[in-house]
């Protein structure tokens, strides 16, 4: 079998699996994975700033939360909005705010970048709070009509169904995870890991890091409010809590760290590990974060790679054994 | 002579009527059978006795843990204490089965995806047949739409905003058994304004967030029906779970305030009463849960001289009408004199009164439907209890309007004064309440046809 044979009949099999997972795990375990998936690409476009381009983000729940709200007070405030260009608002609105954001953020770096998101960040929060007669204040925007998803004269597939529901997340969030992944393969891909690298260096050879950024920025943030609009969908309700929370800043960046800074899929592997564990912890303590920090503090002590750094160590010591091996064979 | 006889006659015949239909139509559908309560001496909420296999399963969705965890304990005793009552009686007869009632505590942290996610593993993963809720009508929300997306009962015994049964909101799974924020308004301001008739400038302080507006919107409401000579001379809504008060309370002190109207429940509740004291504040507050007996202690009895509060589980005085209630009362109390442990051995869990009291009904109400439902088809459930009504301990009577599941009830204003006073209300030994802080004196009702639940127009059913 070819090295690409190969990599089709993986994608085949993941697909197989996740076609029959709701029918072997049932609706409870597809919603915690819809859950996970959600926290998972959310991650990863935390990743896009934080592994790929070096700019850690205090404040990246704020496009998480805007793309939610967006498609929330879409659905609750306009009748017959369809399914898919609501999303597309969720993916709109986040850009916007990035867009708007851009001119001052851009331009810095490091701390300041982190410390102006978490201002940001807090300021979305308190608006979220204080504008009630858009965001419904404390109790956020629920219980909203959750569209079908159609395409006229060809299908209609009710979402309220949690069954259905589960395929129409995933097939979004796995488009959106390829996006990104591709995003990452391209030149301008290549660039952000130089900006993280040397920016300056990526200056002199003649690119405009500050405009390179704001494509950055903005593709990460779009995609972090599709995430929040898929949110919004499955909860079928938004609040100032679940969506500008520093929590929600915060919960990427340990998933990012866990998981292995830089790597692509090194969030995922972080979202999965926290999902896991709150899923088997909650059940029995109400500390769960407790549980979650004492996992950070062990993975920046003893594997500051993460879960795919020390992946990446365990596959080198086998391929050098395994050399040895053979060598000695010889 | 012959005139005469016919007036006999008819009053005879008018008298029998009135003594065959009247009893009919104040008696309630079903009453809790005090005189059938069993031993309970072994019931410790420290560690209940919770039956398994197959079971009626209660699912108390609360906060058990951050801030509010209290709460979810407040629950949590008051349900126990009515499943432990029908189990030792031997469960309820339901699809053929007489079954035990199992209480299941689902952790919300206070946080409406924590609420949907628990919610759903109890309905999918423990099969819970209700879901008991909540502290927070954010929560309830939650609670109300998941009961309807899977076709599970849900009851509503804590939260009280009337927006969670609109017609935008409504679910025939679910029923309001608890009073309304609206109802609660128009209460207080029926107080003021029809029987107590002194103060005229009010202050109102709530909770930024759908009950504590839908809190002050029936206040406002009643103030316009029943007081229109009223001043509302301030109006703030500060957020959940806040800790320092110093920027409300200043403006309490300038706005010139008589009685300030709060709907805040603990910790919030108990932070503001303490901090209005510190700051030199001695207003009344009219109140639904200022009632929690351990911060009422750290205020003392002059600091809370006065408060009012409207209460979901009131009576005319006094407290103790019969041999039965004040058995009922003795194996709580005796318990928490001797048994309980911490937290449920302070002062709060002393009396299975208040909202304690209340909850626990609430729940004996509910077994009571699913026990004359005979079956825990939600649909049988639904059926029996639009229209229900039950008469409590305390022989308050509950009626279901069937239209939006809002239940109709008179309410109580209790006036809070110092323990020598209490025993107008508290008429066994020791004749108060407390001794550390005032409490429950003269009581007022008010009467359930002036505090109808608000029933939203576009309601279609």
């Amino acid at each position: 079998m070819t090295k690409r044979m190969a990599k089709w009949v993986s994608w085949g099999f993941l697909c197989l699996v996740l076609l029959v997972f709701p029918r072997v795990f049932g609706i409870y375990y597809s919603n915690v994975f819809v859950a996970f998936a959600i926290f998972a690409v959310y991650s990863l476009t935390l990743n896009m700033l934080l592994g790929y381009t070096g700019l850690l983000s205090f404040g990246h729940a704020m496009f998480f939360g805007t793309g939610a709200y967006t498609t929330a007070i879409a659905l609750d405030r306009i009748s017959g909005m369809p399914l898919l260009p609501v999303v597309l608002a969720g993916f709109v609105a986040s850009v916007v705010l990035a867009l708007i954001l851009c001119p001052i953020v851009v331009r810095v770096g490091g701390t300041a970048f982190a410390m102006l998101h978490l201002a940001f960040g807090q300021l979305m929060y308190v608006l979220a709070l204080k504008l009630r007669f858009l965001t419904g204040g404390e109790d956020g925007v629920g219980g909203f009509p959750i569209p079908a998803f159609s395409i006229p004269g060809i299908i209609s597939v009710d979402m309220t169904n949690p069954l259905n529901f589960f395929y129409f997340a995933i097939a979004v969030l796995g488009l959106s995870t390829w996006i990104l992944w591709f995003f990452t393969k391209t030149p301008i891909g290549s660039i952000m890991i130089g900006i993280r690298d040397n920016p300056q260096r990526v200056e002199y050879m003649g690119f405009r890091v500050t405009h390179t950024k704001a494509i950055i920025y903005c593709l990460a943030a779009g995609f972090a409010g599709i995430t929040g609009s898929i949110y919004a969908l499955f909860q079928n309700l938004i609040s100032a809590e679940d969506g500008y929370n520093i929590m929600v800043s915060f919960g990427p960046i340990m998933a990012t760290i866990v998981g292995g800074v830089g790597s692509f899929s090194g969030p995922i592997f972080g979202s999965a590990i926290f999902s896991i564990i709150e899923e088997l912890t909650s059940r029995y303590t109400e500390r769960v974060e407790l549980v979650m920090g004492l996992i950070l503090i062990g993975v920046i002590l003893y594997a500051p790679m993460g879960f795919m750094g020390v992946m990446g160590l365990l596959k080198q010591r086998w391929l050098a054994a395994r050399k040895v091996k053979l060598e000695g064979a010889k | 002579m012959r005139t005469g006889r016919k007036i006999l006659v008819v009053f005879a015949i008018f008298s029998l009527l009135l003594m065959l239909n009247l009893p009919k139509a104040l008696a309630a559908n079903a009453k809790y059978d005090a005189a059938g309560l069993p031993d309970m001496s072994d019931f410790d909420p420290s560690n209940p006795i919770i039956p398994t296999g197959d079971t009626i399963k209660i699912a108390i969705v609360a906060s058990f843990s951050g801030p509010a965890a209290i709460v979810g304990e407040i629950y949590f005793i008051s349900v126990q204490w009515a499943a432990h009552d029908i189990n030792k009686r031997g469960g309820i007869l339901v699809d053929g089965k007489r079954k035990k009632i199992q209480v299941i505590r689902a952790d919300t942290q206070s946080k409406p995806a924590v609420a949907k996610k628990v919610c759903e593993r109890m309905i999918l993963k423990e099969h819970v047949n209700v879901l008991w809720g909540t502290n927070g009508s954010h929560i309830m929300k939650v609670i109300n739409q998941v009961a309807k997306k899977y076709g599970v009962i849900a009851q509503c015994a804590a939260a009280l905003s009337d927006e969670l049964y609109d017609a935008r909101n409504f679910t025939r799974y679910s029923f309001m058994t608890s009073f309304q924020t609206n109802q609660i308004g128009r209460a207080a301001a029926y107080y003021y304004g029809q029987i107590r008739k002194k103060e005229k400038k009010f202050y109102i302080l709530c909770q930024d967030y759908l009950f504590g507006h839908s809190m002050a919107e029936g206040f406002k409401e009643g103030l316009k029906l029943y007081y229109p000579q009223a001043q509302l001379v301030g109006e703030d809504y500060h957020k959940l779970f806040l800790t320092d008060f110093a920027p409300y309370l200043t403006k309490i002190k300038a706005s010139g305030a008589e009685v300030v109207y709060t709907g805040d429940w603990i910790p919030d509740a108990a932070n503001l009463l303490v901090q209005a004291r510190q700051a030199g504040i001695k207003l009344p507050f009219a109140n639904i849960f200022l009632d929690e007996p351990n911060f009422l202690h750290k205020v003392g009895v002059e600091g809370t001289k006065g408060l009012l509060n409207i209460s979901q589980f009131g009576a005319p005085n006094p407290l103790f009408k019969n041999d039965l209630q004040i058995k009922f009362y003795k194996a709580w109390n005796d318990l928490w004199k001797t048994k309980w442990k911490a937290p449920f051995n302070t002062y709060l869990f002393k009396h299975p009164l208040g909202n304690i009291g209340s909850y626990m009904f609430q729940t004996y109400w509910l077994l009571s439907v699913i026990e004359r439902a005979g079956s825990l088809d939600p649909e049988k459930i639904i059926k029996q209890w639009e229209g229900d009504s039950y008469e409590y301990i305390s022989g308050k009577v509950m009626t279901m309007r069937p239209v939006d599941h809002k239940a109709i009830q008179d309410l109580h204003a209790f006036e809070y004064v110092p323990p020598a006073e209490q025993k107008q209300s508290f008429n066994i030994p020791p004749y108060s309440y407390f001794t550390g802080c005032s409490n429950t004196g003269p009581i007022s009702t008010i009467p359930a046809e002036k505090i109808m639940p608000k029933l939203d127009p576009k309601l279609k059913r």
